[in-house]
């Protein structure tokens, strides 16, 4: 957190100053671990065993909240056998978390409240992601942590708009404002609102899919809006063959990257400061963000390249620039920001749900334990180890994230100075590993996994416990994502960057 | 970390209600440890240990004298220069072991034998010059025996200390007979009386002790005279919070050298009068915040406790010894505070008054030890008994101490209200002329020999001649003393202590040393004088600690009352 | 309950407990401070908000002085004004307060004081200068501009906790350290920057900003940042197109006025001569450039064309987390108004 989100740590430290409780639950010795009340320093892919093993305790011990269960939740009964079977012994063995931490932490939940978790990636990039979130949601209703503020489950964005993203419905199975693309009711909705009756009713592809596709040419033009996929997806190597089989591929971008070498065209895009628009943030507010300068040479705001396309193929959409486009258009057609105009967020932003125009935004969800499906579904869910653990020929666990001084790929890091601060991608390992394999803080060496190897720095340090490798993938040199495995959660499709086995050598 | 350094940690933690206020004792540890350096692997350790910033941990050792970021010598020769100690020679010490080291001051023998400095007021006026070697005080000194010391050190030998002075006790309630070798035993002080009062007290109800202290009308004793009774009286009724009593032991006012003369060889009076005063006020734990350099009377103030606890006497009141590590300012009651919860000594705004918010946010009374080792007559004997000592403005008994130029220095218990004439003749009189004197401590307004003629030691005598009793600290200047030089050290002296917190009194006092020096050396301008003068007034008033006036009151009255010593610098 | 309060014979009401110093403040009265900031309270540090309060011993701090109901006060007396241009004149002789070329001209709490007090040279000596600290990345110290207020101190310890800063030694030699008095760029230090923000002088100084703009050039324009998603309140003080320096909007949300490394420092990435300017189209391997009408025609036609062959599900799309909403929106519409698939994705999850 205060590395991936560094200004809201400040207001969690500052809370800690205050006498908040911190808990922290990390593979890593990370700096907000050395401040937490309680550290659990897990092994990486353990999460479903932890947090079954903490209900187990508060469910055996009776000291979940029965009245929050009772009246706001269902199927608790499926819950209940379920993290029966795991004892907190159990779930100390998978997890490497001592028994008795497992019973403090537990035990100190149920002495709170209410109490937030927070979590960012380390919590979905599993094959199990989807399950983990859901046990992390099971933990926060059982303990009634949830519709109250400062409470719930908090997942930390990493990018300015992700959630925007996905409230815009950049996303294969639903509508602005997460109107499903399968019901009736919304197709129609969209169709008239859109001028055409030929909406597809079928959920579409996810990115792995869409990659995957390139190969079969079951996708045959493929749109890449702004990502630096070259170096961000999982297995590079695998990736760029993925990429380099797009019969069309059009990018939209601001800086030549690494995927923009695989396309048939490039667009020139506006980027931030150029324009005006909206981000919306990890707690769903939406932000303006203005324009303050022309763009270099004939680049154009993204919005116009997709209006000019729909042109060319017969649409002629009628907003024209980001306000009328907000305004008339996703305002109008997503009930949630229905009361959410340019004109009121011109200070501060407003958090959606916020449906009219007197509403004043919505600081948490589910007020009252009152959630969106109507009750809260508990899931019984089983721990299912990472698809690749260590073995003989890789014997260390590859876990990966984001540090404070860059941003993604650096595209936008690279060429504002933070490079004389983090000059390179480091391999960050343990002293007792560095010991055993005789490697020098400092010194290079070869990590490699099933997929490919990378030459990078070590850096030896006590935030890493033994058996544990940690990278980020800010660097094209000693990009962890060379060595990652591109396996994913069966349903939300999200890739397994957090565990992959690798082995690290000296280079002679 | 060592083990059983683990275990010291512990220890010491569990002295404090808090954890921070053990982060200095632990530094001071880990110095002690390390040959008196606290390097930077030593404060990192804290750092972790204490969970504190590393900014934080070198932030204190270098507010604190008594911290040292920097290697030194096996032996640290520490020369008291300031005002007493200058007037009693100690310049012609720092030369002579200038020489003898050929060293620098701040400066460090090549073979790491001895490291000399010059420090600022070793509250041992009476019996300087005196030289601090590591903690042990060395006074009385002269040439010679500094060159035997010298000698003594380097065979290894650390010779006896030779603390005399004169010691006349015409009241004996506060000074007992220190010629008697049991006199800090707790059988020696029972069987003069002592804790009887105490019991009294334990029998009375905790307001009716505040009244009869009320009643006596006895005046802060630490400098600032105000009523101990009134003081108690402003804690606030039926709070939840609980309370603390400081005894504020952190002797640091040049010239004054009392409170120590009481806690070294009387222990047991200032135990029972904080033990008093704790039932009085109703503190369950009280700290005695003693000067880190009186580190042998910190350890007597131990071992008395330990006695009277050993004696039932502490029932009620758990009394805990913490040393202060080297900061004048610490001697304010709020910065007492901050120092003891484990910051640096900068004092509060004010308000709120520590009686409110004090100690760890409660309330809190903070008394001289002089003021709560009086309080034991005061509740034996009544109010009445009390006020019929001395007067007729102020009453009780009062330890005047007398340094400078006169040929007997030394510590005097008479009746408050006693003439200034009595003291000095009880001290053998004036060495040569008297050209001015200082009556409560360098902080106050100088008198002219004149002036000092007939003065009574009363408060209200005091502030009527234009001066102020505070702290009973009088130093003796004769007719040999330049006045500029004595208000060169006298700024210098605040200059150091400044705890930089407040801009005129930080800024202020550096200035104004700047060009004292300036006029000393004949580089000044007639315009330099009314300049310090006008700085005076303008930065008096204007801190948030007495500090500002501290140095003013006493600068203003220097220049003023000898101003032509100052015109004739300027060509 | 309404209050009142006598500044200068003026009679002012006001709401709830307000220091001297901000009635004074929203009441447009102008009383000079340096170590206060809204943001981190009283210090009563400085002594130069000092006004006199009728029936009160001394001069009072303004900052940290909540008036008695019906206080009368004077913020104007010539005890009042010369004790402010004592601390004044103190702080301009110790140090290095050279306004010709600091970057904070104009925008500078001492120099405004100074201004007001009618100090045009100190009245007392100059010290020698001491040595800048130019380690830092992004941020450059000049001690011989500080004025040792302990905004930046505050700052780091009470605000972002980062716990680097803190006062070392004392009295006249007090300063501002980075852990053990190490140089910043050496230290634990993470230049989020909040200590520029809070200097009010010019002590911290943001390196990208020397040279840029005089303070009285620039504009601010209120944007959203560009990286995590926390979505920290950006003040950008433009000079014409030029971004010279980024500040966190005090009392937005929400980020309250803080911001991080990337957030404050990584803003000129826009300005990098490596953008793409024109469209692009790969000919035999090799980009060459376009119009826009041949690019955008040859896109349209392929997507077309494929529609037509194979169908709208052959198409799929990657949006970007990173543009705006308007953005992404309209790709989406793209793909399911026009083409008719629901093949549209971003990195939601990842």
């Amino acid at each position: 957190m205060t590395e991936a989100h560094p200004v809201a740590s400040y207001f969690l430290k500052r809370a800690l100053k205050k006498g908040a409780k911190l808990i922290v639950v990390d593979p890593r010795n990370q700096p907000l671990a050395t401040r937490a009340d309680l550290f659990a320093q897990i092994k990486v892919g353990s999460d479903i065993a932890f947090l079954n093993g903490l209900m187990n305790v508060l469910i055996t011990e009776d000291l979940y909240d029965k009245k929050f269960v009772e009246e706001n939740c269902e199927d608790f009964e499926a819950l209940k056998s379920k993290v029966l079977e795991y004892s907190p012994e159990k779930a100390a063995e998978i997890s490497g978390v001592p028994i008795e931490l497992i019973k403090e932490i537990a035990h100190t939940l149920a002495s709170i409240k209410p109490a937030m978790a927070c979590y960012t990636l380390g919590i979905t990039e599993h094959t199990c992601g989807k399950n983990n979130v859901m046990s992390v949601a099971n933990l926060q209703m059982l303990l009634g942590n949830m519709g109250l503020e400062s409470a719930g489950v908090n997942p930390l964005r990493g990018q300015n708009n992700v959630q925007g993203a996905c409230d815009m419905a950049a996303l294969p199975n639903v509508y602005p404002g997460y109107q499903a693309v399968t019901s009736k009711e919304s197709k129609e909705k969209f169709a008239k609102a859109w001028g055409n009756p030929n909406l597809s009713e079928k959920v579409g592809l996810t990115i792995p899919d869409m990659m995957a596709g390139l190969v079969t040419k079951k996708v045959r033009g493929f749109y890449i809006f702004g990502e630096n996929l070259a170096n961000s997806e999982p297995n590079i190597a695998h990736v760029e063959k993925e990429l380099a089989s797009a019969e069309f591929l059009v990018c939209n971008e601001i800086f030549p990257t690494e995927t923009t070498r695989f396309a048939h065209v490039v667009f020139p895009s506006t980027a931030w400061g150029e324009d005006d628009g909206t981000f919306t943030n990890s707690e769903r507010r939406v932000n303006r963000v203005r324009k303050i300068k022309e763009a270099p040479g004939m680049a154009k705001p993204d919005w116009w390249i997709f209006k000019e396309i729909a042109k060319r193929m017969g649409y002629d959409w009628e907003s024209n620039s980001a306000q009328e486009i907000w305004d008339n258009e996703v305002s109008v057609l997503a009930p949630a920001y229905g009361g959410i105009k340019y004109s009121r967020i011109e200070k501060d932003g407003l958090q959606w749900p916020c449906p009219t125009v007197d509403h004043p935004g919505t600081k948490f969800l589910h007020k009252e334990g009152k959630f969106s499906r109507g009750k809260g579904l508990f899931k019984a869910i089983d721990w299912t180890p990472p698809a690749e653990v260590a073995d003989n020929e890789y014997p260390l666990m590859l876990s990966t994230g984001r540090r404070l001084f860059h941003y993604h790929t650096r595209t936008q890091t690279s060429r504002v100075g933070l490079d004389q601060i983090l000059s390179e991608e480091t391999a960050d390992i343990s002293f007792a590993d560095a010991e055993h394999l005789g490697i020098e803080n400092g010194e290079y060496v070869m990590v490699s996994s099933r997929r490919g190897s990378v030459k990078v720095k070590a850096r030896v340090t006590e935030q890493i416990p033994p058996g544990l490798v940690w990278m980020a993938f800010h660097f094209r040199e000693g990009n962890a994502n060379w060595l990652t495995n591109n396996v994913f959660d069966p349903e939300t499709k999200t890739a397994e960057y957090k565990a992959c086995a690798v082995k690290i050598e000296k280079v002679k | 970390m060592k083990k059983e350094n683990q275990e010291r940690l512990k220890n010491i933690i569990e002295k404090y209600p808090k954890m921070e206020s053990a982060v200095m004792p632990i530094m001071q540890l880990f110095q002690d440890e390390n040959q008196n350096y606290l390097g930077v692997s030593e404060m990192k350790e804290v750092a972790n240990a204490m969970n504190m910033s590393m900014s934080k941990i070198f932030g204190i050792a270098t507010y604190y004298t008594m911290f040292n970021t920097k290697p030194i010598g096996k032996y640290h020769l520490q020369v008291d220069t300031c005002v007493p100690g200058f007037l009693h020679g100690a310049d012609e010490i720092v030369e002579y072991l200038r020489k003898k080291l050929n060293i620098e001051v701040g400066e460090t023998t090549q073979d790491g034998m001895f490291t000399l400095s010059t420090v600022q007021d070793l509250a041992s006026c009476a019996t300087g010059p005196v030289i601090q070697v590591n903690d042990k005080y060395y006074e009385n000194m002269t040439i010679e025996k500094t060159d035997q010391l010298i000698k003594d050190l380097l065979e290894g030998k650390e010779p006896e200390n030779d603390p005399s002075m004169t010691v006349v006790s015409e009241c004996g309630i506060l000074l007992n007979d220190r010629t008697q070798k049991e006199c800090r035993t707790l059988e020696f002080y029972k069987k003069n009386g002592g804790y009887q009062a105490l019991k009294k007290a334990l029998a009375m109800k905790p307001e009716d002790i505040v009244n009869e202290v009320k009643e006596s009308q006895i005046k802060g004793r630490g400098g600032a005279a105000f009523p101990a009774g009134v003081k108690w009286s402003f804690l606030p009724k039926n709070d939840p919070r609980p309370v603390y009593l400081i005894c504020n032991a952190d002797e640091g006012e040049p010239g004054t050298f009392k409170d120590r003369q009481i806690m070294e060889f009387n222990p047991h009076l200032v135990i029972e009068g904080i033990a008093i005063s704790s039932f009085a006020v109703g503190a369950q734990k009280a700290f005695i915040y003693i000067r880190g350099e009186f580190s042998w009377i910190a350890e007597i103030l131990e071992t008395a406790v330990e006695e009277a606890k050993k004696d039932n006497q502490l029932e009620h009141v758990e009394i805990t010894v913490h040393r202060g590590f080297g900061s004048y300012v610490c001697g304010d009651e709020t910065a007492q505070i901050e120092s003891l919860e484990g910051r640096r000594g900068n004092p509060r705004a004010k308000p709120p008054f520590p009686a409110s918010f004090g100690l760890y946010g409660c309330p809190t009374v903070v008394n001289n030890v002089e003021t709560l080792a009086s309080v034991p007559y005061i509740i034996k004997n009544g109010a009445e008994a009390f006020k019929n000592i001395g007067g007729p403005n102020d009453f009780g008994p009062k330890i005047y101490g007398v340094s400078g130029h006169v040929n007997n220095p030394g510590v005097f218990e008479y009746p408050m209200g006693t003439k200034l004439k009595t003291i000095l003749e009880t001290a053998g009189g004036v060495k040569r002329k008297l050209k001015a004197v200082i009556v409560g401590g360098l902080s106050v307004p100088i008198l002219t020999a004149e002036e000092a003629e007939d003065l009574s030691l009363d408060f209200a005598s005091c502030q009527k001649a234009g001066t102020a009793l505070g702290s009973g600290g009088i130093i003796v200047i004769n007719d040999t003393v330049p006045i500029p030089e004595l208000t060169l050290r006298t700024i210098e002296f605040y200059a150091h202590e400044s705890c930089g917190q407040c801009m005129p009194c930080r800024e202020g006092t550096q200035v104004i040393v700047k060009k004292l020096k300036g006029l000393i050396e004949g580089k000044g301008k007639k315009d330099d004088i009314d300049l310090i003068l006008r700085l005076c007034g303008n930065i008096k008033g204007l801190t948030i600690c007495p500090t500002g006036e501290a140095f003013t009151v006493p600068i203003q009255a220097m220049i003023t009352k000898f101003r032509p010593e100052f015109e004739a610098l300027v060509r | 309950m309404t209050k009142t309060v006598f500044i200068d014979g003026k009679k002012i009401e006001y709401e709830g407990n307000k220091t001297l110093l901000e009635i004074a403040r929203e009441n447009n009265i102008y009383i000079p401070s340096l170590c206060y900031h809204p943001k981190l309270g009283p210090a009563s540090m400085c002594r130069v908000c000092v006004v006199e309060v009728e029936g009160m011993r001394g001069l009072q701090p303004s900052c940290a002085t909540i008036p008695a109901e019906g206080a009368k006060v004077l913020t104007n007396t010539e005890r009042v004004i010369e004790a402010r241009k004592t601390v004044v004149n103190l702080l301009l002789s110790n140090g290095n307060h050279n306004c010709l070329s600091c970057e904070v001209n104009g925008d500078c709490e001492l120099q405004d004081a100074a201004y007001h007090l009618g100090i045009e040279i100190p009245a007392f000596l100059i010290e020698q200068p001491e040595e800048r600290d130019e380690s830092g990345v992004f941020i450059l110290r000049d001690p011989g501009k500080c004025i040792k207020c302990g905004r930046c101190i505050e700052g780091c310890n009470r605000l972002v906790v980062n716990e680097v800063l803190d006062f070392g030694y004392r009295g006249g030699e007090i300063k501002v350290i980075c852990d053990n008095d190490i140089p910043m760029g050496e230290s634990t230090c993470v230049q989020c920057g909040e200590c520029v923000q809070l200097c009010p002088v010019g002590a911290l100084i943001d390196k990208k900003a020397i040279g840029k703009a005089r303070t009285w050039e620039t504009h601010t324009v209120r944007t959203t940042c560009p990286y995590c998603g926390v979505g920290c309140q950006l003040e950008l003080h433009m000079k014409e197109d030029q971004i010279v320096r980024v500040t966190g909007v005090e009392d937005a949300q929400p980020n309250q006025g803080h911001l991080c490394v990337k957030g404050r420092y990584g803003y000129d990435f826009i300005y990098s001569g490596d953008r793409l300017t024109t469209p692009l189209i790969k000919e035999n391997g090799v980009f060459r450039e376009a119009s826009w009408n041949e690019a955008l025609d040859l896109v349209a036609g392929k997507f077309k064309q494929i529609i037509q062959e194979s169908g709208p599900d052959t198409l799929a799309g990657v949006s970007c987390a990173r543009s705006s909403n308007e953005d992404s929106y309209n790709m989406q519409k793209l793909f399911r108004g026009v083409f008719g698939t629901n093949n549209i994705d971003h990195c939601a999850r990842t």
